[in-house]
């Protein structure tokens, strides 16, 4: 779908992907589809950082699931390395897992409240084999260094420490395997804004130092800005825009990513015109989406034609597209 | 030894020496229990059969130990067994789902359609009478509820992240189910235990007593009761002995497996307390003082070295030496991190402080409508209720939490009004209908009608704001309102602030939030909060350009705005309340602190007349 002619090959590619979840409105209705993400195509070379955007229920955590291969999409495919994921055996899956590993959001849930910290980081090399037995303590001692956290850590459970060290555990136990591919499902949303940071440098550390590929699901534009190379705009379970982070953020082509743009809260102080720049309405049922255009609901360009037909994604530059007919690069004030 | 762990002392050992009696009984020096001794039948307690003696003059005392042998036996075996066989059951179907889950727990379901005294009657009629029937018998009967309860408790925590992150790390499923999941349902199935043992040992009386269970003359304690139920009226004190032991036992195991659950939970157990349990307030009255008529430009709340403690010996301090001041028509930012005891502030502004928690110094002034100063920090439940509403109203930030889901939104509405003192149905209905237009949720004669879940996370919130200026507050504090939503939400959430702010010109404002952003988009003042101080005040333009404070200023930095190619952390994080550094409690994690800086507590400073830092650097560091 983009420019691969300059970029190498691809490391996790998503083709066509799509998830349907169906559901029964009241006991005797109808079953109806509701389709989470529809017709994402995606990939991701190694040291890329992609940065996934969009409100709740626009479908990006679905994406990431099933990028990592939890969900299975009802269509499409994801291929790691060139190996389909859906043609895999539970063992063979198993086995590569240790190149793709999960960042989650929540980090009082995502560690196990029994088990002690050094335990749940180490487990993935226990499994893997990746150190012999006598050098595990070693291992852990290092990974907890990269994070930044003391060594005594390594004995206490998960309850003794604070919503950044916990984020950062769970960044360790992602790391242990030494993965080529991470998903980060909102790994700072949950955070204050001085611990989102050190997670934040953390990240930025860790793709410079260890070439990971990462795909990095927020909504939070700030910190997709600073952190990823490039952007994938979702909205209604479709990409309304892909392309080079600093682009789009300076000159968005989608109506859309320019209207989550201007939402954004900002530190610096700006016009305050007010009313113009809110975006009406909410976003529309995944079970009912309006036909032709997903956006064209709460759009301030939407005419006639958006309603026809889903618009094709219109290439802007190489490497940036956007899915609306209007498709058209401009600064936000 | 923790509090938790303490606890188990009594319970445990009540059954530690229940246990050793019972296995020491053929050490004991003991009578015979089938020794009979007619001639003294239904004697009374001696000094050689301390517990009297029965219908044929054998030892109570004997055979109360012997038959809690029997009894226990049966109860402790068919519940482990039961326990075992259902855990497993419950595990396998609940993580694997599909036809395992068939195979398990539905099958092990089946057994739930009969009725459990006929099952048990079923087997010991087929295998006959005596201890091991009636074990296996209690295991069929209670393997299905151990299946269900970790079968449920299974599907809680195989959803989990921690779950699907070991998956992620490509762990087997067996060693899913043994490491993790579990250790995490284990809480449940102890109750369920201590359910079971009691159970157990009441089925084990029932059957005995009916002459189905353990075979006389062997003791049992349903065969005692049994027995002594014929003699009640010769010898009623032979019924009261094994049914004394009965109900003991089964208390104690209650209560031991309840306290493990407490002992094993990892985290603190908090005590909760209900609300006719609450504190009273520090002073009965409402000290209301009346100023003169000079100051009717003053503040509207005005909080003066305000402290909010927990615990008495040690008093430790959430808060301290808090200050702020809200004119009317002004919005107050609260700023802060979590644990920075911004949302206390505002909460002990309403009177609406957790039961452990309390004001224990400052003041907070807060002018009413008509003019009078009153003291918050002074006054009890009752007087704060007078205020809430027209006074003093809050917007918390889970609407999906704060509305009631069981009433409709309209309803909800209609009641704040009639508490505000609105009397007639046409004009409450009529007013309900405004408000929900006022913040601008769509149709709302229809809308009124709808239960909190059938709203969006944006209008549950809109709906939220309703409810909070429904009686025309003078002061609205807003704890939050926006972190849930998304971006786009949020802007409208904030624009409808705004329209608030110019709609109601004297209305004050106190906004908490931890998002600086959205600090500088609607507040005209800020106020820090750092580890339960305030750190620094001032115009929001103001500190965001020039702060004043080594904190604000990283907090700013650290926000990913700008172009720095690093972002600016601050280094560690909030110290915990019992944990404050001494001095300065930012000092440890700043960059510019000196050695006076952990000596002595900084004072406030005033860089400019309408700004505040307590910082002892601050000419220096901003």
């Amino acid at each position: 779908m983009f420019d691969m002619g300059a970029k190498p090959a691809p490391l996790v590619e998503a083709r066509g992907l799509a998830r349907n979840f169906p559901g029964r409105q009241g006991l005797l209705g109808r079953v109806r589809d509701v389709w989470a993400v529809r017709d994402v195509t995606l990939a991701l070379a190694p040291g890329e950082t992609v940065g996934v955007v969009g409100e709740s229920g626009c479908g990006k955590s679905t994406l990431g699931r099933m990028m990592m291969g939890f969900d299975r999409p009802t269509e499409g495919s994801v291929s790691f390395d060139g190996r389909d994921l859906a043609a895999l055996s539970a063992a063979e899956r198993r086995k590569l897992s240790r190149r793709m590993q999960m960042v989650f959001q929540d980090p009082f849930g995502s560690l196990d409240p029994r088990r002690s910290i050094g335990a749940q980081i180490t487990d993935g090399l226990r499994i893997h084999r990746l150190v012999p037995p006598g050098e595990i303590e070693a291992e852990l001692f290092r990974l907890l260094d990269q994070v930044g956290l003391p060594r005594s850590a390594a004995s206490r459970r998960p309850h003794a420490f604070s919503g950044g060290q916990r984020q950062r555990i769970a960044v360790a136990r992602a790391l242990s395997t030494r993965p080529d591919f991470i998903v980060a499902d909102e790994p700072v949303s949950a955070l204050d804004v001085s611990i989102q940071a050190q997670v934040v440098n953390l990240l930025m550390d860790l793709r410079r130092d260890l070439d990971l590929a990462m795909l990095f699901i927020s909504h939070d534009l700030h910190v997709v800005r600073h952190l990823c190379t490039r952007i994938v705009v979702m909205y209604l379970g479709r990409v309304v825009e892909e392309g080079p982070a600093e682009r789009v953020f300076a000159t968005p082509a989608h109506p859309y990513t320019r209207a989550l743009l201007t939402a954004t809260p900002s530190l610096k102080p700006r016009p305050t015109g007010g009313a113009p720049r809110i975006l009406p309405g909410e976003l529309p049922s995944p079970a009912n989406p309006p036909s032709g255009c997903p956006f064209r609901t709460r759009c301030p360009l939407a005419e006639a034609a958006c309603a026809e037909a889903v618009p094709a994604a219109r290439r802007i530059e190489p490497g940036w597209q956007a899915a609306c007919i209007k498709a058209a690069p401009e600064a936000v004030a | 030894m923790s509090r938790s762990t303490r606890k188990l002392l009594l319970p445990g050992g009540i059954v530690l020496a229940l246990v050793t009696v019972l296995l020491l009984a053929p050490l004991l020096p003991l009578h015979d229990v089938r020794a009979m001794d007619i001639p003294n039948r239904f004697a009374g307690p001696s000094a050689a059969h301390w517990l009297g003696q029965d219908e044929f003059g054998r030892d109570v005392l004997a055979r109360l130990i012997w038959g809690g042998r029997a009894s226990l036996f049966i109860a402790v075996g068919s519940a482990l067994a039961a326990a075992t066989i259902g855990t497993l059951l419950g595990l396998l179907g609940g993580y694997f789902r599909g036809v395992v889950e068939v195979l398990t727990v539905r099958a092990a379901e089946v057994l739930l359609c009969l009725p459990p005294l006929l099952l048990a009657l079923l087997v010991v009629t087929i295998l006959g009478a005596g201890t091991w029937p009636l074990i296996l018998a209690l295991t069929l009967l209670y393997t299905p509820n151990y299946a269900r309860v970790a079968y449920a408790a299974t599907l809680q925590v195989r959803g989990l992240d921690y779950v699907t992150a070991q998956r992620a790390m490509g762990a087997p499923p067996l060693t899913i189910l043994g490491r993790t999941i579990l250790p995490n349902v284990l809480p449940p199935l102890l109750v369920q235990m201590s359910l079971v043992v009691a159970s157990a040992m009441v089925i084990e009386s029932g059957l005995s007593f009916l002459g189905l269970g353990v075979v006389p003359p062997t003791p049992s304690w349903g065969l005692m009761i049994r027995a002594a139920r014929g003699a009640m009226e010769q010898a009623p004190m032979l019924l009261v002995w094994p049914s004394l032991a009965l109900a003991g036992t089964i208390l104690t195991f209650n209560l031991l497996c309840d306290r493990l659950q407490t002992a094993l939970d990892p985290r603190e157990v908090t005590k909760g307390g209900a609300l006719w349990m609450r504190r009273p307030g520090r002073r009965k009255t409402a000290a209301a003082r009346r100023h003169g008529a000079a100051d009717d430009n003053g503040p509207l709340v005005e909080i003066c070295n305000l402290a909010i403690s927990v615990g008495r010996t040690p008093q430790i301090d959430l808060v301290r030496r808090a200050g702020l001041t809200v004119m009317p028509g002004e919005t107050v930012a609260l700023v802060g991190e979590s644990g920075s005891g911004k949302t206390l502030t505002s909460l002990a502004l309403l009177g609406l402080l957790p039961d452990q928690l309390r004001v224990s110094a400052g003041e907070m002034r807060y002018r009413t409508r008509a003019g009078a100063v009153l003291d918050l920090a002074q006054m009890d439940e009752e007087a704060f209720r007078a205020l809430r509403g027209p006074e003093v109203s809050m917007v918390f930030q889970d609407a999906a939490a704060a509305l009631n889901p069981v009433h409709r939104v309209g309803d909800q509405l209609a009641e704040a009004l009639r508490a505000g003192g609105l009397t007639g149905e046409r004009a409450v209905q009529a007013r309900v209908v405004e408000l929900l237009r006022h913040v601008g949720i769509p149709e709302p004669e229809r809308r009124r009608r709808a239960y909190p879940h059938e709203l969006s996370g944006g209008q549950r919130q809109r709906a939220m704001i309703a409810l909070a200026v429904a009686n025309s507050p003078r002061l609205l504090v807003a704890d939050e309102p926006t972190t849930a939503l998304d971006p786009t939400i949020q802007a409208q959430i904030l624009d409808l602030f705004r329209k608030l702010k110019t709609d109601t010109p004297d209305m004050g404002l106190i906004f908490v939030t931890h998002d600086l952003a959205v600090v500088s988009e609607l507040a005209d003042r800020v106020v820090v909060m750092y580890a339960g101080e305030v750190v620094e005040t001032g115009p929001v333009a103001e500190v965001f350009a020039r702060p004043k404070h080594p904190y604000t200023a990283a907090l700013i930095a650290s926000v990913p705005e700008g172009a720095a190619d690093q972002l600016r952390a601050i280094p560690g994080s909030v110290p915990p309340p019992h944990d404050m550094p001494p001095g300065c409690r930012f000092a440890p994690r700043c960059d510019h602190a000196l050695p006076q800086c952990t000596s002595r507590v900084p004072e406030t400073s005033h860089p400019e007349a309408s700004r505040s830092s307590r910082c002892i650097r601050w000419k220096e560091v901003c």
